[in-house]
């Protein structure tokens, strides 16, 4: 068990005196390091719980404590707690503090009280990190809502927080842009940082988080691994949700006696060679290059033969270094999946990968090989 | 089959020196018809909907409405939307007023409608919804999920033969989508002509007849869509990706060497594919009235000791609210699936689906799995 970052100590909190609790003697911890979902129906109380979180709404009971102390709710505490734990808010528009891209951007870091050369490396970053560079001078009441939630994304990014809550980061993007920003959540997460999400995706989630919230009327219903709590299809459609398709196909097909329950799969690929019967037939090569910054992505594809096949990219690095050097990727989101199901179909594919991101990106695929529902020969290079 | 709305060569920009965003469109939605309108973020759903509804007039081409030309007169656009409702992405851009009864009934009172058929439909609405009990909350005390709800009431309550949702499920928790879903397929029960935009790919999959693909300013793709899921870089190009029931099917399909049709598109359909199922279990269908359904509920569940039961469509569901049902939302599917693990369950629906059941049972046919139904009426 890892330290404690958050933690709600029964609180209770309503908007006005007669209003409903919309938090209620709940109790919540969020541990350092965890990738934690928090996950309830239309009103359970989440972007409460957010706002109770950071600060910005003080509970009538009960305490905050931030890394083990209770939040005194003083200018400077405040202050230094928020420059460790950010915030993306459900709607862009409520977060948009100036007219044009850059300057949103730089509006974090520049109250942070940086130099100029460090805020304009971030905000360049940033920029970079969401796919949003090229409208870097647009001015944001011109953006669609797509872009703008990738802009106010990229501004808590240049704070560089290390701990990050992110309120339905996925809501009205499409969905590469959302396999886009889980990309980041899991890149931020293996650089060390505590991310904190809510989201109404129950297969995205399932195939990202370590830790479950689940919260049902302002109450914390249930905290642990998410397996068990799906396991209880009662609470689950107490809680408002539904299963992930992945979960509920593994779990049918083991009552039918055509797999067994664990291990539990977590993305589609893993399912895919636990139920299929064949699974000794060849499948394809996953090409792992690892790419930093300044590797030259193009002669290393050249070197070892591998322009012919299918290419997938996967962390920040990757993607710099694929640019840079004007590699043509065709899957540019969900690049580990799309590469370990290109595989599947025997075909070779290659995956261009931030060092540190490694372990996520074979993840699908040592699944595969541990269990021994096939053999998919990982070529590291 | 009537083309309730075409667009011809049509092209539009916001202003004379605005990028494109409708090129030289070409799409026809035919009556009665659940269409899917698929596309990334910015390739301009919002905007054909809008010159559907006459909100834009194209630049070039020309919109019909059941083969007329639109006329961008008070009296042509009138005559238009009397037809149409649209439930906007955005929940916030079509509150008017600030109590939400009031804000529901804002569409049939301008309608002209009667005071009492006014009120019929509002508590109709809100019921279907959920959100009876908010009545008299002002919206501003709403979380974006139901303020999203609200505006979905609204439009029901206007009771249109076509019904525009964008993005209706966006911002909603797991069931209320699987509740809007169920709504839109009750519209369409009734012969009203329904297109959604989305971008929850699973959801639409499971639902839509005729698909549509935008890119570029046209559509790339329009039919059933598992041809043009079965083209990945082509997926890729348009800013998509596909769904999880169509890439587990390619692949297992593949490796066991079996035809990736027919293509099961949600987990009962899946399951009588991959299973290998040995026999079925029996779906007890029980077409409730909202007035029997109680009565029927006692009676049928008596003898039924540990059997599941779900329940299906708005009325049933209100109806049956005060009973702990296994399957509350999506109790179609979970039933089935059920009977695909050899299984008994109940499932107690609103009369008008009884069509969505012969479907499911026909796609399980086709997938080669005998479902065991048996209707009680």
């Amino acid at each position: 068990m890892t330290e404690p970052l958050l933690e709600a100590d029964h609180v209770t909190y309503r908007y006005s005196r007669k209003g409903p609790k919309v938090l209620d003697d709940m109790c919540m911890t969020i541990e350092q390091g965890k990738k934690t979902a928090i996950m309830g129906c239309n009103g359970a109380g989440k972007s409460t719980l957010f706002s109770v979180l950071n600060a910005l709404y003080k509970p009538q009971d009960g305490k905050v404590l931030f890394k083990g102390s209770p939040l005194t709710y003083k200018h400077r505490d405040i202050i230094k707690m928020r420059s460790e734990v950010s915030i993306l808010f459900q709607n862009p528009n409520d977060m948009m503090f100036k007219p044009y891209v850059e300057q949103d951007v730089a509006y974090g870091p520049e109250n942070m009280k940086l130099p100029k050369d460090e805020v304009e490396e971030r905000v360049q970053e940033a920029l970079f990190a969401v796919g949003m560079e090229a409208y870097r001078k647009s001015p944001i009441m011109k953006l669609s809502y797509g872009q703008r939630k990738r802009v106010t994304l990229a501004g808590v990014l240049a704070m560089r927080p290390s701990a990050i809550i992110m309120d339905e980061p996925t809501a009205g993007l499409d969905p590469q842009m959302a396999y886009e920003v889980m990309e980041l959540a899991e890149q931020m997460h293996t650089n060390g940082v505590t991310v904190i999400m809510s989201s109404h995706d129950t297969d995205l989630t399932y195939s990202w988080a370590d830790e479950l919230r689940v919260m049902h009327g302002g109450k914390c219903m249930y905290a642990g691994e998410p397996e068990p709590f799906y396991s209880d299809y009662a609470s689950v459609q107490k809680a408002g949700l539904l299963l992930p398709s992945v979960f509920m196909v593994n779990k049918t097909l083991s009552d039918l006696g055509k797999c067994s329950l664990e291990p539990y799969p977590r993305a589609q690929s893993q399912v895919s060679l636990k139920i299929a019967e064949h699974q000794d037939v060849d499948l394809g090569i996953l090409h792992v290059v690892r790419a930093d910054r300044d590797t030259d992505v193009a002669a290393v594809l050249e070197e070892n033969d591998l322009n012919g096949f299918s290419k997938g990219v996967y962390g920040m690095s990757a993607r710099f270094a694929a640019r840079n050097t004007s590699v043509d990727v065709d899957f540019l989101y969900n690049g580990p999946e799309s590469c370990t199901m290109k595989c599947l179909d025997g075909e070779d594919s290659v995956l261009i990968c931030d060092p540190v991101m490694y372990e996520k990106a074979i993840s699908s695929a040592m699944f595969i090989n541990s269990n021994g529902y096939g053999k998919i020969n990982i070529d590291i290079i | 089959m009537t083309d309730i709305f075409k667009l011809e060569n049509v092209t539009f920009r916001h202003t004379p020196t605005a990028p494109i965003v409708l090129n030289g469109m070409d799409l026809v939605i035919e009556e009665g018809t659940r269409n899917a309108i698929l596309g990334a973020n910015g390739v301009g759903k919002t905007t054909m909907f809008y010159t559907l509804t006459g909100v834009h007039k194209p630049q070039e081409g020309t919109v019909y409405n059941r083969d007329v030309p639109v006329e961008y007169t008070k009296d042509g656009l009138r005559s238009l939307r009397s037809d149409v409702a649209v439930v906007l992405q955005n929940p916030d851009e079509q509150i008017f007023c600030s109590l939400v009864e009031e804000d529901i009934a804002f569409g049939p009172l301008n309608l002209g409608l009667e005071r009492d058929e006014v009120e019929r439909r509002v508590s109709k609405a809100m019921r279907d919804v959920r959100m009876s009990e908010f009545a008299r909350r002002p919206l501003q005390q709403l979380s974006g999920g139901q303020r999203k709800r609200v505006a979905i009431a609204g439009a029901l309550a206007m009771e249109p033969k076509i019904m525009i949702m964008d993005e209706p499920t966006a911002g909603l928790d797991p069931q209320a989508s699987m509740e809007v879903m169920e709504l839109a397929e009750k519209l369409h029960l009734m012969g009203v002509t329904v297109l959604i935009s989305t971008h929850d790919i699973d959801i639409v999959y499971k639902w839509a007849d005729q698909s549509y693909v935008l890119y570029g300013g046209k559509v790339e793709f329009a039919g059933h869509i598992d041809e043009f899921y079965s083209n990945p870089e082509r997926v890729y190009r348009c800013g998509l990706l596909t769904p999880s029931m169509f890439n587990m099917n390619r692949d297992i399909s593949m490796l066991d060497g079996m035809d990736v049709a027919p293509y099961p598109r949600n987990c009962c359909e899946f399951t009588a594919k991959f299973g290998k199922p040995s026999r079925s279990g029996k779906v007890l269908c029980v077409p409730v009235e909202e007035e029997e359904a109680l009565g029927k509920y006692e009676e049928v569940m008596k003898d039924m000791n540990g059997v599941p039961a779900g329940v299906y469509g708005p009325d049933a569901r209100f109806a049956l609210r005060s009973k702990e049902l296994e399957y509350q939302f999506d109790a179609i599917d979970s039933c089935f699936t059920d009977a695909v693990r050899g299984k008994d369950a109940v499932l107690f629906h609103d009369p008008i689906y009884s069509k969505t059941i012969e479907e499911q049972v026909e796609k399980l046919k086709a997938i080669g799995f005998d479902a065991d139904v048996e209707v009680v009426r």
